[in-house]
């Protein structure tokens, strides 16, 4: 096998050194402001069909500008996902930019799918057919603690998969990771603010609601985490990586749970995500991604040329879910220091000036920042403020999760 | 013509009036120089000399006078050479070399147009009164002047002797036909080269004609019986003072298209960066050639790439010819000779790059006196040396350069830039030794080196080093012969020492090494053939990184070693059809075949590179031919004379190229990879087509050209959207190779003499590349023709001299370019639930235009001869106009933001004081 390799010195402001020091004897660097004309407004088709029964969704937007918050959805489009054999999907808003199918369906192995879009303005758009691959079962997702390249300690996640028929080559993983958190501080009582403006600075104690000291939080994953087993020999993954967490990370400190998806990917839907994963790596001090437009498996009627992002995949997917505690692999061992230091103080509830306000306490309560941890009788020499506080997270787990003990949980 | 007139009038007949108040002075001198002497006798007399140093020849007189008249001294002073003296206005002595100043003209000088030389007989002396300027702007050749004018002397007719001789060799020249033009007169040397002609006094205007040797023209003005050695080489490519005149309009007659000379001597006013006389930064002055930008190294000649330039020096290649990404060319300028450059009609001697040849000479050492020239600039510091080994047969030349930039560095309060490092040196040396009187030998050895800081405790750096040497051996007359073997290597490495877990090393290593044969044979007047072989190994060693410290996550990875063979025989004819068509016709064999050991991938024929088409991975033994590339390539060109100083030439040339870099850098990391051709890597190809006029104005006082091209490639190297090139172990699946097409059109105005010189440079050209594909990955910017990183239309210089006196001159230059393409993020997009940036079509936008003024001013020590060193100062300011150019615009991502930045190197005026000697 040949990985590709990719170095990535840390960006940051790396890059700027040989620049820097060109700097001092002559040069400079500095930020250019280049014509915002250059924007321009394309379409995004965000739609990953795959094998499983049930409403498959197509998420259509558009680019938006490089200082832009988030992207402008495309709606009132009309949606259809058809099979070669005549089956038609249709689809329906249920959400601005967001489309999904009437009826529930799979998309079957071995046959083809176009996705025609029209927009509100009447442009069409129409893919390329694509063939749903062969289905590869996850044999196997396991936990291993181990240290990786970096001499970093922590748990792998690996999963194993095996397709008999070998027509399955290439594979892109995906995770949802679940685990339980416990707020360190929880206490029964909270404070609650009853005044804010100078001079009627004050807050009450009321009993802390239920639910706040265990939860569950729920992350998906970001990256693109791709393997081809085009050059092996054996149709087979064998222990590949799809996440690895530090034993410092808070997250495993009490029960985590992973579910693993692998998606089978025809050679086209591979390549594409790949040459996108190497955008969304960080740029290289040495070596330069290459950049410009990724054509994809989308194309307009009416103009060729159009320019279009995303790319209509259609996939199989195999999932597997894993749980473990923190004691399987660290047993007798300290839990990961928690999220915060949880260390507590005591913000006045007064901020003497001219002219006087109301103090941190208040302003830490209104922004919900901090929580009741005691009252203070001295246990911090020099800080006079009427009551202990800790950061959210140590009190309260809602910062960090959901109380909601998810249906999949086995404890 | 009335002002001469009267200036003339004005003389008074300062003989006499010399004779009448010529002090009497007493003075001894022993084995003192002719201008010793003169300035001991202004010493003791309020006599001022006017003359030109150059006449004074190094020979020493001794005398000793006792109250003697001044003239008297002065007559015997001179009485050896072949200087006359006039006292004028009592105190000034005027020189003159072989005419004597008349204080009258013929009566009839005025009247006879048509008349040069005073043809009657007169009972007193037989003045010749020569109108020079009007001969010399219909025959640009050199004039002779023999003797030395005699009052006394009355005859008519003078005789004139010499010897013919080959310089190079010594031997003499038998059979030289000398003729007078215009007169029935001739002879012919014997077999000694010895011949003897009696000549009219006065102008006369004598040609050479022989087989095998050059001819040439030399406007003798005879006042007395003489002596006129002839020189003649076997062809054109001599040197020294005829050299000049021949080299004089030699744009106009030679048959090679887009060819560039640079000498250094001639570039020592232009405007310089950091102190830097630098030959390769003048040369993207001029049309043709250019760069990507400030401070990016690498030239891209005539549309193409940085990668296809052959830059030898002494006859081994350079891999990266800068210094300091690309701010000083790693060519030491005082031990530099010369440079041609080829960007059209590339002789076939030379191969394997497809856009142009720069062939750089070490000068000679000189063998007869040592000597040296320094020169103290804020950044560099220069010395060479030359040291003669056996008088007049060999010698040593030594020359080195270094910077201390790392001294301003620790200088600095800012402790991380205190502790980082930019340094580089070069350093050459020349042996050149003759051997008897057929052979002579030359060796060169060089090294650069360069390392710089990253970060704080990273260090990149890279270097070559180079060997070569020359055997030069002449078989006869007709034949002539040289042997060449040279050695160079690349290699850069970065050892980085950033983030705790990113750290490693990286090393790359290039090495090649060349024999050539290369000969002459000079068939008659009319054909001169060039042949010859050659045959290179390159040996790649694309790197490996390995991870430094135990905290790492780098992988270790270490690219297989490449190998390759690259050989060639050429032969070439310069081929005078009749005096106006000059065909110069040279054909290439190139053959190239990549070797084993090595492990090669295979994929599907007629499918996208990538990891879904690889069909296996293919072991080849060691020295195994992997591929084999390579076939005919032309070199052609002509010129044909549509007037005396008219011509247009015409070039076709074809070329193959099999070592390519890698890098798709925008930025600033010059970690550019060669890789050579292998089972999926084609050789580039191009072919050119060139036509050209060329115009000398005004007696060769201005040269104007214009050239146009229209160059076509295949294969050029390109890269897949996403590619990463660096230590990529499947570079083909991220290289496409494409079309290339490149046109321009050049004009230059150049003026070489008079106070004012210079020249004015326009070019427009475009550099587009082609990736097209039935399969869209293969596909960039769908398939249309695209700018390429270094397409530049359009490209204006002026670098301008002006000669204020002897001592002081000053320049300037402007020189405007359009922005280079850039590829820019246009928007961003969701999707999966991330961000991520629209790109640009390729090359879609431009960084904004460079323009930049830089002025100079140039101060010469005194030019008396025994000074022991002739010293100048330059003083110069780069970037007058403080214009802000971009070298290069990058895009950042920080903190989930796209952010775009400019680099530039210098957005201020730079000022440069460098002190240079010579000794």
């Amino acid at each position: 096998m040949f990985p590709k390799m990719k170095i990535k010195p840390s960006k940051k402001y790396t890059s700027l050194w040989p620049m820097a020091i060109l700097l001092l004897v002559i040069g400079c660097v500095e930020p250019f402001e280049f014509e915002t004309e250059t924007f321009e407004s394309a379409l995004v088709v965000d739609v990953t069909v795959t094998n499983e029964v049930k409403q498959q969704q197509v998420r259509l937007s558009r680019t938006y500008m490089l200082d832009a918050e988030g992207p402008v959805m495309e709606s009132n489009a009309q949606v259809r996902i058809e099979e070669t054999e005549g089956l038609v999907y249709e689809f329906s808003e249920i959400a601005p930019g967001l489309y999904g199918s009437d009826i529930e369906f799979g998309a079957q192995v071995g046959k083809e799918y176009v996705l025609k879009i029209t927009l509100s303005n009447g442009r069409r758009y129409i893919s390329a057919p694509q063939k749903t691959p062969q289905v590869a079962q996850i044999d196997d997702v396991y936990a291993q603690r181990t240290t990786n390249n970096a001499g970093i300690n922590g748990m792998g996640i690996y999963v194993d998969s095996f397709d008999p028929t070998g027509n399955a080559d290439f594979f892109r993983y995906m995770y949802e990771e679940t685990y339980k958190v416990i707020a360190p501080e929880f206490k029964e009582i909270d404070l609650k603010v009853t005044g804010t403006e100078y001079p009627d600075c004050s807050v009450e104690e009321v009993p802390r609601p239920a639910g706040e000291e265990v939860c569950y939080a729920t992350v998906l994953s970001n990256t693109i985490n791709q393997f081809s087993l085009n050059d092996n020999t054996e149709d087979r993954v064998t222990k590949h990586e799809v996440r690895f967490i530090n034993s410092d990370n808070y997250i495993i400190s009490h029960r985590y749970s992973i579910l693993v998806k692998q998606f089978v990917q025809n050679p086209d839907s591979f390549f594409y995500f790949e040459t996108l994963g190497a955008f969304a790596g960080e740029d290289n001090l040495f070596s330069q991604v290459q950049a410009g437009y990724i054509p994809t498996n989308m194309i307009s009627e009416a103009n060729s040329e159009e320019k279009i992002l995303g790319f209509f995949e259609v996939t199989t997917v195999s999932e597997k879910r894993l749980f473990f505690d923190y004691t399987d692999f660290y047993p007798n061992e300290d839990l990961p220091p928690y999220v915060s230091t949880c260390r507590p103080f005591a913000p006045n509830i007064v901020q003497s000036g001219l002219p006087p306000s109301c103090g941190a306490l208040i302003l830490g309560l209104i922004l919900d920042d901090i929580v009741y941890w005691d009252e203070n009788t001295g246990q911090i020499p020099n800080q006079t403020g009427p009551y202990l506080m800790v950061q959210k997270p140590c009190g309260h787990c809602t910062a960090l999760g959901n109380s909601e003990v998810p249906n999949f949980w086995i404890d | 013509m009335k002002g001469l007139i009267t200036l003339i009038l004005l003389l008074t007949f300062g003989w006499i009036n010399a004779q009448q108040t010529d002090p009497k002075i007493t003075i001894a001198y022993n084995d003192e120089s002719l201008e010793e002497v003169i300035e001991s006798i202004e010493a003791k007399t309020n006599y001022q000399f006017f003359y030109d140093a150059s006449w004074l020849s190094n020979k020493t007189v001794s005398g000793n006078y006792v109250d003697t008249n001044v003239a008297t001294i002065l007559s015997d002073l001179f009485s050896n050479t072949v200087l006359n003296f006039f006292v004028m206005d009592g105190n000034k002595v005027i020189l003159t070399q072989n005419n004597i100043i008349y204080d009258s003209l013929p009566t009839n000088f005025f009247n006879d147009e048509s008349t040069v030389v005073i043809d009657e007989e007169d009972t007193k002396t037989n003045p010749l009164f020569v109108k020079e300027e009007k001969a010399s702007k219909t025959t640009p050749v050199q004039t002779v002047r023999i003797g030395k004018e005699d009052r006394s002397n009355t005859r008519k007719r003078f005789t004139l002797r010499g010897v013919a001789v080959n310089p190079d060799t010594g031997e003499p020249i038998s059979s030289l036909a000398i003729v007078v033009k215009g007169k029935n007169l001739g002879t012919t040397t014997n077999f000694e080269g010895y011949y003897e002609i009696e000549l009219p006094a006065g102008l006369n205007q004598l040609e050479t004609k022989s087989l095998g040797n050059e001819d040439i023209q030399k406007n003798v003005i005879i006042y007395n019986d003489g002596t006129l050695n002839f020189e003649l080489r076997e062809d054109l490519q001599s040197l020294d003072e005829i050299v000049l005149e021949a080299n004089r309009g030699q744009n106009v007659k030679q048959a090679v298209t887009g060819v560039t000379q640079i000498k250094v001597e001639e570039i020592k006013t232009i405007p310089l960066v950091l102190g830097e006389r630098d030959i390769l930064k003048v040369a993207t002055i001029l049309p043709g050639i250019s760069t990507a930008g400030e401070g990016s190294s690498g030239y891209n000649v005539r549309g193409g790439k940085t990668d296809q330039n052959l830059i030898l020096l002494d006859e081994g290649v350079i891999y990266n010819p800068s210094h300091f990404f690309g701010i000083f060319s790693a060519l030491n300028p005082f031990t530099t000779g010369d440079v041609d450059i080829y960007k059209g009609s590339v002789p076939a001697e030379y191969g394997g790059r497809l856009s142009a040849v720069f062939d750089i000479n070490t000068k000679d050492a000189n063998v007869d006196k040592f000597s040296g020239e320094a020169a103290i600039g804020p950044v560099t510091s220069n010395v060479t040396l030359e040291v003669p080994i056996v008088k007049g047969k060999s010698g040593f030349l030594i020359g080195g350069r270094t910077t201390y930039s790392d001294l301003i560095l620790k200088q600095l309060d800012e402790p991380s830039l205190a502790n980082s490092k930019a340094n580089f040196f070069d350093i050459v040396a020349k042996f050149n030794s003759e051997i008897g009187e057929k052979d002579d030998i030359k060796a060169t050895a060089y090294y650069s080196r360069d390392a710089f800081s990253i970060t704080s405790d990273s260090i990149y750096s890279y270097s070559n080093r180079l060997g070569s040497l020359q055997w030069n051996h002449k078989f006869n007359d007709k034949n002539r012969g040289s042997l060449i073997v040279s050695n160079s290597q690349y290699r850069f490495n970065i050892d980085y020492d950033g983030d705790l877990d990113q750290d490693f090393e990286l090393g790359y290593k290039v090495t090649e090494t060349e024999l050539k044969l290369r000969m002459k044979y000079i068939m008659s007047n009319e054909h001169k053939f060039d042949y010859g072989a050659s045959a290179k190994i390159y040996n790649v060693s694309p790197g490996s990184i390995e991870p430094t410290g135990g905290e790492s996550i780098i992988q270790p990875v270490s690219l297989a070693e490449e190998k390759a063979m690259e050989a060639a025989v050429f032969i070439g004819d310069i081929w005078e059809v009749n005096d106006k068509l000059l065909l110069n016709a040279g054909l290439r064999y190139s053959f190239y075949s990549a070797l084993g050991p090595s492990d090669q991938n295979v994929y599907q024929e007629g499918l996208p590179k990538n990891d879904g088409t690889l069909l296996e991975t293919r072991s080849y033994a060691n020295n195994e031919s992997i591929a084999n590339y390579g076939g005919p390539e032309v070199r052609a060109s002509l010129r044909y004379l549509l007037g005396k100083d008219f011509s247009v030439k015409a070039g076709y040339n074809t070329s193959y190229q099999f070592i390519h870099t890698l890098s798709n850098n925008t930025t600033v990391s010059p970690t550019d990879t060669w890789k050579l051709s292998d089972l999926n890597i084609k050789p580039q190809q191009a072919q050119q087509y060139s036509l050209g006029f060329f115009k000398n104005l005004d007696d060769a006082t201005y040269e104007l050209s214009l050239e146009g091209y229209y160059k076509l490639s295949e294969n050029i190297i390109d890269y897949k959207v996403g590619a990463d090139v660096l230590l990529n172990e499947r570079i083909e699946t991220e290289v496409l190779q494409g079309n290339g097409r490149a046109y321009g059109a050049e004009l230059l105005l150049r003026k070489s003499k008079g106070k004012l010189n210079g020249w004015i440079g326009y070019t427009y050209s475009r550099a587009l590349f082609q990736l097209d594909s039935e399969f869209p990955e293969e596909r960039v910017n769908d398939g249309e023709f695209f700018p390429s990183n270094f397409d530049k239309p359009h490209d204006f210089s002026l670098v301008s001299n002006y000669k204020f006196t002897k001592r002081f001159s000053g320049s300037l230059n402007f020189i405007y370019q359009t922005g280079r393409p850039v590829t820019y993020p246009i928007g961003s997009y969701v999707l999966n639930g991330n961000e991520y940036v629209f790109y640009s079509d390729r090359n879609k936008f431009r960084i904004p235009d460079y323009y930049r003024l830089d002025l100079s001013f140039n101060i010469e020590g005194n030019h008396k001869i025994k000074k022991f060193a002739h010293s100048f100062w330059n003083i110069s300011i780069y970037n007058v106009l403080g214009r802000n150019n971009p070298y290069s615009v990058f895009f950042v991502t920080q903190e989930g933001k796209v952010k775009a930045y400019q680099s530039s190197i210098f957005s201020v005026p730079v000022p440069t004081i460098t002190y240079n000697f010579k000794f």
